[in-house]
């Protein structure tokens, strides 16, 4: 009884907690990337909660970062279970024969526009809600934390991917997601700065895409 | 010659399949009565049959000189110079067959249109109600009679079977499934109405019924012929369902509500409403139907209505999603006038689920979770708006900014489902809606200091046959801070070359 528990502590698809709080019914997704894997509590983003990016501008490198997961939940989510991923406001279109190229299928995206940021908020949490989205990727710019805790409640009611983006000057307000991240381009390729994952303090993981 | 290896056409796996008994009805002079014409004389209707015209239907009196559809009308004229002729009306024969069709939900809900001249209806569950197939088949044909229809009626346990018993004869009854491989055995093949080509065929290798083609291996049958032929062979005898699909006649719910009071805010709308919507679900319940589009017109004293316009991805009855949309929509209108009166109009009411008469099991899998996606997407609209949401297709072809298109995500994106072949080269994950020029720092392109080139060019030069044409060579570029760009050199313009960043890697 003990051996066979010692093994499976042992065996590295099992996370242990770290002391953390909260516990980890829903499981977490590996980002693909493995120096940013290494550094996330269960080796990749957690599901059912918020993710937070905040981003210098749109582009620094939040799809690429994203694209791994993204084709993973896409070819998870295949005709039996059709969950959508959602792009809800983004600043440009997603290109999806970009996205094609990594086997992410045209007709699972779903492009919701929401200008003003009630109806904005209101698609996410509906989205969040649905049970019927793999991944809600969501830009947004607010301060207001009543309805960023809402938006975490919501995505605790699923088992989806939910990832906020926000402009990096949103740093220092106060935000309930379970991992936020801070991504700084470099000439070298991209830093990943965690400044928030499950209590944990900040760290900087250089060059996440390199080798 | 290496012999090639035939295509393997394994027997279907038998799965129990709920009883059915299909009723076929076949209307041989459908072309006939749907034109709006008395004449005593011999007359037959018309059509092309590639180069020829040939007779679709002839009257009892063209009949009776020895006319009958399938012939040439330059050998009927010949036969009959007295012969008068009309063209053939397929939209009035489509609605005459869905005027029987509601004749023929009277004997049972699960009807279905078989263009160009028959109908079925599926009445194992109402054979209890009539007391036995013959006294149903005796009230089918006296209504028929009654409505001086010609008719040919049969009944057998697969839809495919009913069809072909009634073009061979009128009155096959067929029950159990254990004697229908026999008596479909004798049919001739021209029953099964395949192409004149595969006739010849049969009569080549001196097949004349259904058992004999049927005898042939599997193997050969699935080379020999053309892939409907088994297909169709094995829905007759029952190895493969064949589902159909159930008509829904096309019905609209109107009802008008005027309440006591003439009501003066958005939130006192609600109860008339769901008032409306209960209704609608009642009249949708009966018919086993839904709707795919609602419109409330509230009605002012001294102003024009109101008019609040709901949809659904796929028809729907249940009053309380619709509900929920009409709550979200109606947070958004403002009220001109208090309201006197509300009239709820429903679009056409359609078979709701799979919207075919279906087996258990075909369904196919996940049809709640296609359900609950869906459910989203209506939601969503009703709030936001129908552009507000799309989805994306892919489509074939060089120029980036085409290769792509928007449009309404679930069932209409899936269908356009064929993937065209991907380019090689690197595309961005963002891509601009217009491409923004460059600056140019000492002749090579700047944005906030100089690009580095990091791969390129790739030439894509297209589009010159819709006046859109582009000649561009595009490069992926780092920025000083990092970002990795997408650009072009424009070719086309003469002069100094131009630069436009198309799109972000992100």
């Amino acid at each position: 009884m003990n051996g066979s528990l010692e093994a499976l502590l042992a065996g590295a698809a099992l996370w242990r907690a770290r002391g953390e709080a909260e516990a980890d019914p829903e499981g977490h997704l590996p980002s693909g990337w493995p120096k940013l894997d290494e550094e996330l509590p269960g080796r990749g983003w957690p599901l059912g909660t918020l993710i937070e990016f905040l981003l210098p501008e749109a582009g620094a490198g939040e799809l690429t970062l994203l694209r791994p997961a993204l084709a993973a939940l896409a070819a998870e989510s295949a005709d039996a279970t059709r969950r959508w991923l959602a792009w809800i406001a983004p600043p440009h279109a997603p290109y999806a024969p970009a996205l094609a190229q990594s086997g992410i299928r045209a007709d699972r995206l779903l492009l919701i526009s929401a200008e003003r940021t009630p109806d904005r908020l209101w698609a996410i949490e509906q989205a969040l809600r649905s049970g019927s989205c793999a991944a809600v990727l969501a830009w947004l710019d607010t301060a207001d934390d009543r309805w960023l805790r809402r938006l975490k409640l919501a995505a605790e009611t699923g088992r989806t991917l939910a990832v906020l983006l926000r402009p990096a000057r949103r740093r220092a307000a106060a935000s309930p997601a379970s991992l936020r991240l801070l991504l700084e381009p470099t000439p070298a390729g991209l830093d990943v700065v965690v400044l928030k994952s499950r209590g944990r303090g900040p760290l900087r993981v250089r060059d996440v895409l390199g080798p | 010659m290496p012999s090639v290896p035939a295509p393997a056409a394994p027997v279907p796996r038998t799965r129990p399949v709920p009883r059915q008994l299909w009723l076929a009805v076949r209307l041989p002079a459908l072309p006939l009565v749907a034109l709006p014409r008395e004449a005593s004389g011999p007359w037959a209707v018309v059509a092309d049959d590639g180069p020829r015209r040939v007779l679709v239907a002839a009257n009892a009196a063209a009949a009776r000189h020895g006319l009958a559809a399938g012939q040439a009308l330059n050998a009927a004229r010949a036969l009959v110079p007295v012969l008068e002729v009309a063209a053939r009306d397929t939209a009035a024969e489509a609605r005459h067959l869905e005027q029987l069709a509601r004749w023929a939900i009277g004997l049972t809900p699960l009807v279905s249109l078989e263009p160009p001249d028959g109908l079925l209806l599926e009445v194992q569950g109402s054979l209890r109600l009539f007391g036995g197939i013959d006294a149903l088949l005796r009230r089918a044909a006296a209504d028929l009679e009654a409505r001086r229809e010609t008719f040919a009626l049969a009944v057998a346990p697969t839809a495919r079977a009913a069809t072909w018993f009634a073009r061979a004869a009128h009155g096959t009854v067929v029950e159990s499934a254990a004697t229908l491989a026999g008596a479909l055995g004798r049919l001739p093949l021209a029953v099964a109405g395949w192409p004149a080509r595969t006739l010849e065929d049969c009569a080549r290798l001196g097949l004349a019924t259904l058992g004999e083609l049927r005898r042939l291996p599997r193997d050969g049958l699935a080379r020999r012929f053309e892939p409907g032929v088994l297909a169709a062979l094995d829905e007759a005898f029952g190895l493969v369902p064949a589902p159909r699909r159930r008509h829904v006649p096309r019905e609209r719910f109107v009802e008008r509500l005027e309440p006591e009071a003439e009501l003066e805010h958005v939130a006192a709308l609600e109860p008339c409403c769901a008032h409306l919507l209960a209704r609608l679900e009642r009249f949708l319940r009966v018919r086993d139907a839904g709707v795919a589009t609602l419109a409330f017109t509230l009605l002012h004293r001294d102003h024009p209505p109101t008019v609040v316009r709901l949809g659904r991805a796929l028809p729907a009855a249940d009053a309380a999603e619709w509900r929920g949309l009409l709550g979200e929509r109606l947070g958004h209108v403002s009220l001109p006038a208090p309201v006197r009166a509300i009239v709820l109009r429903s679009g056409a009411a359609a078979a709701v689920g799979g919207t075919t008469v279906d087996l258990p099991g075909c369904g196919g899998g996940g049809a709640a979770a296609a359900a609950g996606a869906l459910r989203l997407l209506d939601r969503l609209r009703a709030r936001l708006g129908e552009e507000a949401v799309s989805g994306f297709g892919l489509v074939a072809e060089h120029r980036p900014e085409a290769a792509f298109r928007r449009l309404a995500p679930g069932p209409a994106a899936a269908r356009a489902g064929t993937v065209p072949a991907l380019p090689a080269a690197p595309r961005p994950l963002w891509l601009l809606a217009t491409p923004e020029p460059l600056a140019l720092a000492a002749g090579r392109p700047a944005r906030g200091g100089r690009l580095a080139l990091e791969s390129g060019p790739e030439r894509i030069e297209s589009g010159w046959w819709d006046g859109l044409p582009v000649a561009r060579d595009y490069y992926v570029a780092r920025t000083a801070g990092g970002l990795r760009l997408w650009i072009y050199a424009d070719r086309a313009a003469s002069g100094p070359r131009r630069w436009f960043l198309h799109g972000l890697f992100g």
